[in-house]
């Protein structure tokens, strides 16, 4: 079961969080905080490489006994983070992947909106129609 | 590239948002901007289109539908009329490419007529070949009606009026 999905902006706050089921959701505010840190540290890793090759998705971020962090960022430092819950082994790689270039679609589709101001809270309809179902999918 | 018109549209709405505090002046606004590309559209439009002159106020509004948002914005409204006279006549757009990526309007801009700026471009191009009209929108999809709908009333023309005076 995917349990939750946040957006951050390149300033490290929160654009977007969606969590389901909705009990529990201060310890995966926590758990997404502290995955920022991790995400940091893998641009900062592999930006002095070859800045070329630098992919999009970070992969799992960090494993822990009840859930898996997934981390994707786009080459504007807004970071798509996904929460997962450890007993869902059939979610594969190829699943997480598309479900963040869905992610970052819809992003792109929001910042076209001219009403959109970047930093603001995302409050778009169809975004939370696009991400319900994308988490409904996975339950 | 239509996402750059697109986009540059939007950001102008937007713009204009931040200047006028009541939804009526950026309509107006929208309105004189468009009447402005009007009068001078229409010299292009009738350059590139090499159509002949319209006998009658449904054949200009086909032209209008068919030709003029065929070669501007890639998309053709059907025409209906809705007067018995023949002088009220609607477009209506089930597909509208200026407002592809705005899904609806904030909630403190309600009554913004975020597309008045076309109605401006039809009334000003009228106006340069001699028919005076009056062009609002009647529906519109971004406040929840099913489609987009704008009524181009002609009213008398101008060149009676002066023959009248002579």
């Amino acid at each position: 079961l995917l349990l939750l999905s946040v957006i951050c902006s390149p300033q490290n706050y929160p654009l977007y969080i969606r969590s389901v089921p909705t009990e529990n959701e201060l310890k995966f505010h926590y758990t997404v905080h502290t995955s920022l840190d991790v995400v940091d540290e893998k641009i900062s890793a592999m930006g002095k490489a070859l800045v070329d090759q630098r992919e999009l998705y970070l992969g799992l971020l960090y494993p822990t006994e009840d859930y898996k962090v997934y981390g994707y960022v786009t080459n504007s430092k807004v970071k798509f983070v996904m929460v997962v819950d450890s007993s869902n082994t059939a979610l594969r790689d190829n699943e997480i992947r598309s479900m963040f270039r869905k992610l970052h679609n819809s992003y792109t589709d929001i910042m076209c909106n001219p009403f959109y101001n970047p930093g603001d809270r995302i409050h778009s309809r169809a975004f939370d129609n696009m991400v319900n179902s994308m988490m409904m999918q996975v339950c | 590239s239509r996402e750059l018109f697109v986009l540059t549209y939007g950001a102008l709405v937007a713009q204009l948002c931040k200047d006028y505090e009541k939804d009526e002046d950026v309509n107006t606004c929208l309105d004189r901007m468009g009447y402005g590309i009007g009068v001078r559209l229409i010299d292009d439009f009738l350059a590139h289109s090499a159509v002949k002159k319209c006998r009658s106020y449904s054949e200009t509004a086909d032209m209008i539908a068919q030709v003029a948002f065929k070669m501007y914005l890639g998309v053709t409204p059907s025409v209906s009329c809705n007067s018995a006279a023949g002088n009220e006549f609607s477009l209506i757009l089930d597909k509208n490419p200026l407002v592809d990526f705005v899904e609806e309007l904030p909630a403190e801009r309600a009554s913004l007529c975020y597309c008045n700026l076309l109605c401006g471009v039809i009334r000003g191009a009228l106006e340069m070949v001699h028919l005076a009209a009056e062009v609002t929108f009647l529906q519109d999809r971004l406040k929840g009606d099913a489609v987009t709908e704008i009524g181009i009333t002609f009213l008398r023309k101008a060149e009676d009026r002066k023959h009248k005076r002579n």
